[in-house]
């Protein structure tokens, strides 16, 4: 351990030698690296957790440089992927921790692999059904979950621990997906960069062994307006399907959950195949539409509005439209399914 | 008289963040619909709601001095 770099974290008393040491030993999975999540791995990459698993299934565009801090316009033009880019800058930050990169959709198929040896896990996400999909995987795995959420000039954050505190599902009932989005009414860097920070707080208090010092609310405040309000941790819903009934109805499988539409992208998301070809595909459209190859995509540009980037994945963003069907009607069109 | 919180888009609605109402002896969930019919809101079915900073089922009966808060979850990241 390199008492040096860690010398003023260590100073806090809190934390000291042994702190340090036990953060050196973690591992923690961020999900999400966008505005939420450039911010947590920024902090715990430098704090020396020991090991970052990060995924996201975006890339990087000028608008989210406003309040994504680990990303720049050299990563804006290149359309690098998040989880790339994000992971070539914290390298550099420090190169004592590792740090694993995911490209990809969190989802019931791969949850339990991304949470495998994971001590906390932090959400970035965006929508409610990928944050469901945590808190019903950290529960039954008894991992604790830290959830934040930002829109507007407003935030949302709680540190779950299972068989401590209630979870996300007693206080907030799958549906509730608020209507305001980072689309519809924007967002501004401090309140992201406030709640983050929550966040990787509650979850160094957790790592270095002060549980006692958890702030055991759901911290909802306004910045601009100047709100704050917390709600107690103390009881759970004693009908919650998950920590009171163990159902965990995220991981159950459904009928039908394939298209999401990606906040504030005029995107949607598609995804059927577990793993395309990028070179089948691309000997498909070439001579037909304007291409663009990567590494790690294939972005066919169909016309003037709506454009397919495709991932080895299997996942494919149709972007122009937030109409679901017809980005499938796109996508069956070209990609066939 | 009890008092009643509000936060986000709910604020922006009702165009205030605290209210006095006249509720206590009421459930919860009367005081979800007289909030609803007097701000002509669509519904408070998906907002969490606490009560003196403790989170609370429509059932709860609610008692003079009582502060209740209604806030919508906030889900962008």
């Amino acid at each position: 351990m390199d008492i040096n770099r860690y010398s003023r974290q260590i100073l806090f008393e809190q934390i000291n030698k042994s702190g340090q040491q036990r953060l050196s030993e973690s591992t923690v999975l961020i999900v999400g690296i966008g505005a939420l999540g450039t911010v947590i791995s920024n902090q715990l990459v430098r704090a020396g957790v020991g090991k970052v698993r990060i995924v996201d299934r975006d890339v990087v565009e000028i608008s989210n440089l406003q309040r994504q801090i680990l990303f720049d316009e050299e990563d804006a033009e290149k359309s690098l992927p998040k989880a790339i880019a994000a992971k070539r800058k914290l390298e550099r930050v420090n190169s004592m921790v590792e740090i694993e990169a995911i490209i990809g959709n969190a989802s019931r198929d791969n949850i339990d692999e991304l949470t495998e040896g994971v001590d906390v896990v932090l959400d970035g996400t965006d929508n409610f059904a990928t944050r469901y999909l945590l808190n019903d995987i950290c529960f039954k795995k008894n991992i604790p979950y830290s959830y934040g959420g930002v829109v507007s000039s407003r935030g949302m954050t709680a540190f779950f621990v299972p068989k401590q505190t209630p979870c996300l599902r007693c206080l907030s009932k799958e549906g509730s997906d608020g209507n305001q989005t980072c689309d519809t009414v924007g967002v501004i860097s401090p309140v992201v960069d406030m709640v983050s920070s929550l966040q990787v707080t509650e979850t160094l208090k957790y790592l270095t062994n002060r549980g006692e010092y958890l702030r055991n609310t759901l911290r909802s405040l306004d910045i601009w307006f100047n709100q704050q309000y917390d709600i107690k941790l103390n009881k759970p819903d004693l009908n919650c399907p998950t920590c009171q009934l163990n159902q965990y109805p995220a991981l159950q499988k459904k009928a039908k959950e394939e298209e999401i539409v990606l906040c504030g992208r005029n995107t949607v998301q598609i995804h059927l195949l577990n793993h395309v070809s990028l070179e089948q595909l691309e000997s498909k459209f070439s001579g037909i539409q304007s291409l663009k190859r990567t590494p790690f995509f294939l972005k066919v540009t169909i016309d003037e509005q709506i454009s397919l980037t495709i991932f080895t994945d299997g996942r494919v963003l149709v972007q122009g439209t937030e109409d679901q069907v017809y980005a499938r009607t796109v996508y069956d069109r070209y990609i066939g399914s | 008289m009890i008092e009643v919180l509000f936060f986000a888009e709910l604020r922006e609605k009702i165009d205030s963040g605290k209210i006095p109402m006249d509720a206590a002896g009421k459930s919860v969930k009367e005081l979800k619909e007289m909030l609803v019919a007097k701000y002509e809101l669509k519904t408070l079915d998906n907002v969490m709601i606490a009560v003196n900073e403790e989170y609370t089922t429509e059932s709860t009966i609610l008692a003079d001095d009582d502060v209740v808060a209604f806030i919508p979850p906030v889900s962008g990241g």
